[in-house]
């Protein structure tokens, strides 16, 4: 694995760094070109997952709440595009930072209570609130979320006249999400907020004793994580033109639990990472049919057992921040 | 002359071993792998069994399976795999939320996309073309109750009650709805409609206002814990069973009643059921072919109407491409659009309507005989037992 770390190393010089990023830019950019409609919805799929491991990155990496019911949010966002689209007929593309805001909402609703409880405890109500949700959705509170049967009918999102439809459209969409909230997250962790977010990760009574506010740090958090699976919500409603609960279990919180474990804590390549692999080892191990989730359960476990980082950890470096003054 | 006859005497050789590639689509993986498992094995006994005929238009079927985990994601996933593989006829899926995502892809694609086990209502209201089921719909057994059971026996006071859950009041909704014009034109009368708590241990004023509606039929449309305790309870109370024949849903096993309410308050009752393949061999000759060849590879039957669907989409495609000898999914899809029965397959007369919904109702009767057990009703046989 030290070539693992020696090939971090080098990305750490900007020219490389550079070259490196325009390689993954236009393998992204011409892989539906060349690459059968099948594996272009694949690609559509890693990018959905990247975008809620980047949300759940947020609360799991950055801050290190335990939250195994990141399904719950996503499952929001869904159900707020389907809902409004079909009941009102509010296009489907206008509805995505709708989708984020009413996600990023209830979060900071159902967390604002809960949101001091520490590691396993927090995780226990995390658990217990994406059932809550699944199990409302189910029960069709005011004929709203049509109850086991879902919402169906949602309208195509239409980007500049242009129909969203195709494998292909869906993959463009998608990554261009992903990469504008990579990005943001970004220029987050390297800000004051983000590192005090990983101070509370740390050591949370130190935080706090340097004024850090951890209890609005945290609840931020939580915000900030639901939008992106909103957004992540909103993309997948318009591409199945419908939403249900079963699409919203528990085993999806578990998948991107997994995916921020598996890609490193905090990493934002490497929650991508993680997400390609859970799509992708599911994919890759159809021939042996039945016996694929076993494969891939093992994956999981030879991963987190050569690498208990995770794949791509996020280095620790000493930013050096350069001051006025000095300049 | 003579190399036309060679060039096509190899053209059909080529034809004949190029095997027509079949998609199945199905949950073998996640919550509904056993449906999955039993609907693969059905399929693959189908294309055997047309393979042994001679295969379709001379060539061998193949099938080309791929997993949807049951999930919508998955079904979407299995459909683009099925499609990149240049399948043009595909079998699937089970659980209509699976289904739609899949469907709406085939339709993109002009493949024919046969599906075995979704019910929902909507799915055919989509304007489709490429998309039928061999199943029933959510409502097909209240239809089948309407249309087919209060006319045999020529009921004309009916009873309907259901539990308020919500399986129960949906088909006690669907008889209302499908009873309409019945009931318009004055041929029957709705005697009785109510609802009871489930959960309950007296039922005996429900009996009572039932004994006082006299009815001539009477459905009950919950599960069947209540049906059960109805029907001892009411016999207790001195119902005639025989002068009210008593229906239950397909919530009912007659098994299950019997060890709740004693064989003697069940016997003669009636349930409304899917088809199972173990009824269906008396009646069909594909049905006796399908579960011996099934019988001698896997061992028992199972029980699920899907899978026995499942095996029944796959004749479809045989019988629909044979009549109109084309590989082209337009073809096809529009000709089992037209309404006629295409042929007899394992669950009865396969037709479809222009929506692409199975015609006729795949739907059937069973009676608790004497014995206790659960027999398809024939008035001839079993004709004494509901004072016929």
């Amino acid at each position: 694995m030290k070539w693992l770390r020696r090939w971090q190393g080098l990305l750490s010089q900007k020219p490389l760094r550079l070259a490196f990023l325009g390689l993954v830019i236009s393998f992204l950019v011409s892989f539906p070109f060349w690459a059968s409609r099948y594996w272009v919805d694949v690609g559509f799929y890693v990018g959905l997952y990247a975008l809620l491991g980047l949300g759940l990155n947020i609360i799991l990496g950055e801050v290190g709440l335990f939250n195994l019911g990141h399904a719950a949010f996503w499952a929001i966002g869904a159900y707020t595009t389907a809902i409004l689209n079909v009941r009102f007929g509010i296009p489907t593309l206008a509805l995505l930072p709708i989708s984020a805001v009413v996600a990023a909402g209830c979060a900071w609703l159902v967390s604002s209570p809960i949101i001091h409880l520490r590691g396993d405890y927090l995780c226990i109500v995390t658990i217990a609130l994406g059932e809550i949700v699944r199990l409302v959705l189910i029960n069709n509170p005011g004929g709203l979320t049509g109850g086991p049967n879902g919402v169906v009918g949602i309208a195509r999102p239409v980007f500049l006249g242009h129909v969203i439809r195709t494998p292909m459209d869906f993959y463009f969409l998608v990554w261009a999400v992903v990469i504008l909230c990579a990005i943001g997250l970004r220029q987050l962790q390297r800000s004051r907020l983000g590192r005090a977010w990983n101070y509370i990760r740390e050591d949370e009574i130190a935080a706090e004793a340097m004024g850090v506010d951890v209890r609005a740090l945290k609840l931020l958090a939580f915000v900030v994580g639901a939008a992106l699976a909103g957004l992540a919500g909103n993309i997948f409603a318009a591409k199945m033109r419908m939403v249900s609960p079963d699409s919203f279990t528990f085993m999806e919180s578990c998948l991107m639990f997994c995916i921020v474990l598996l890609g490193g804590m905090g990493s934002i390549p490497g929650t991508i990472l993680g997400a390609a692999l859970v799509v992708l080892f599911p994919e890759i191990f159809r021939p042996v049919a039945q016996y694929r989730l076993l494969f891939f359960g093992l994956a999981l476990a030879a991963t987190m057992y050569f690498r208990p980082g995770g794949l791509w950890p996020r280095r620790r470096t000493a930013e050096i921040l350069v001051g006025q003054t000095e300049r | 002359m003579k190399w036309i006859i060679g060039l096509s005497v190899v053209l059909a050789l080529c034809g004949w071993a190029q095997p027509i590639l079949v998609g199945f689509q199905g949950p073998l993986t996640g919550p509904w792998a056993v449906e999955g498992d039993w609907a693969l094995k059905s399929v693959q006994i189908a294309v055997e069994i047309v393979n042994a005929r001679g295969g379709i238009l001379g060539r061998p079927v193949q099938l080309v399976v791929e997993d949807d985990g049951g999930t919508p994601k998955g079904g979407t996933l299995a459909a683009q795999k099925l499609i990149a593989a240049g399948v043009k006829f595909v079998v699937g899926t089970y659980g209509s939320m699976v289904c739609m995502p899949s469907s709406e892809l085939y339709e993109e694609e002009g493949v024919v996309h046969i599906n075995y086990g979704c019910t929902r209502v909507d799915l055919s209201a989509r304007g489709f073309k490429y998309y039928f089921r061999t199943s029933g719909r959510d409502d097909s057994q209240a239809r089948f109750f309407v249309e087919y059971v209060i006319p045999l026996f020529g009921a004309k006071r009916i009873a309907v009650m259901h539990d308020n859950t919500a399986y129960a009041l949906g088909v006690a909704e669907d008889v209302l709805r499908f009873m309409k014009p019945l009931l318009d034109e004055g041929k029957v009368e709705l005697v009785y409609y109510d609802a009871i708590m489930p959960g309950e241990r007296d039922y005996t004023p429900a009996l009572t206002a039932l004994r006082d509606a006299k009815p001539d039929i009477w459905y009950y449309t919950g599960y069947y814990p209540e049906w059960a305790l109805l029907l001892r309870q009411g016999k207790d109370l001195g119902l005639d069973w025989k002068k009210i024949k008593a229906v239950g849903s397909n919530a009912c096993p007659i098994s299950e009643a019997v060890k709740i309410a004693g064989l003697d308050a069940v016997v003669g009752a009636m349930i409304t059921q899917e088809p199972l393949p173990a009824f269906l061999v008396e009646k069909y000759p594909l049905a006796k072919e399908f579960v011996e060849a099934y019988e001698a590879k896997y061992g028992p039957i199972h029980d699920s109407p899907w899978a026995t669907y499942a095996a029944d989409a796959i004749f479809t495609l045989a019988f629909a491409i044979e009549a109109t000898r084309s590989l082209d999914p337009a073809v096809v899809a529009k000709y089992l659009r037209s309404g006629q029965v295409i042929g007899e397959g394992i669950t009865g007369p396969l037709s479809f309507s222009p929506e692409g919904d199975r015609l006729g109702v795949p739907y059937m009767l069973l009676i608790c005989t004497e014995e206790g057990k659960s027999a398809l009703f024939d008035p001839a046989v079993h004709g004494h037992l509901v004072g016929m």
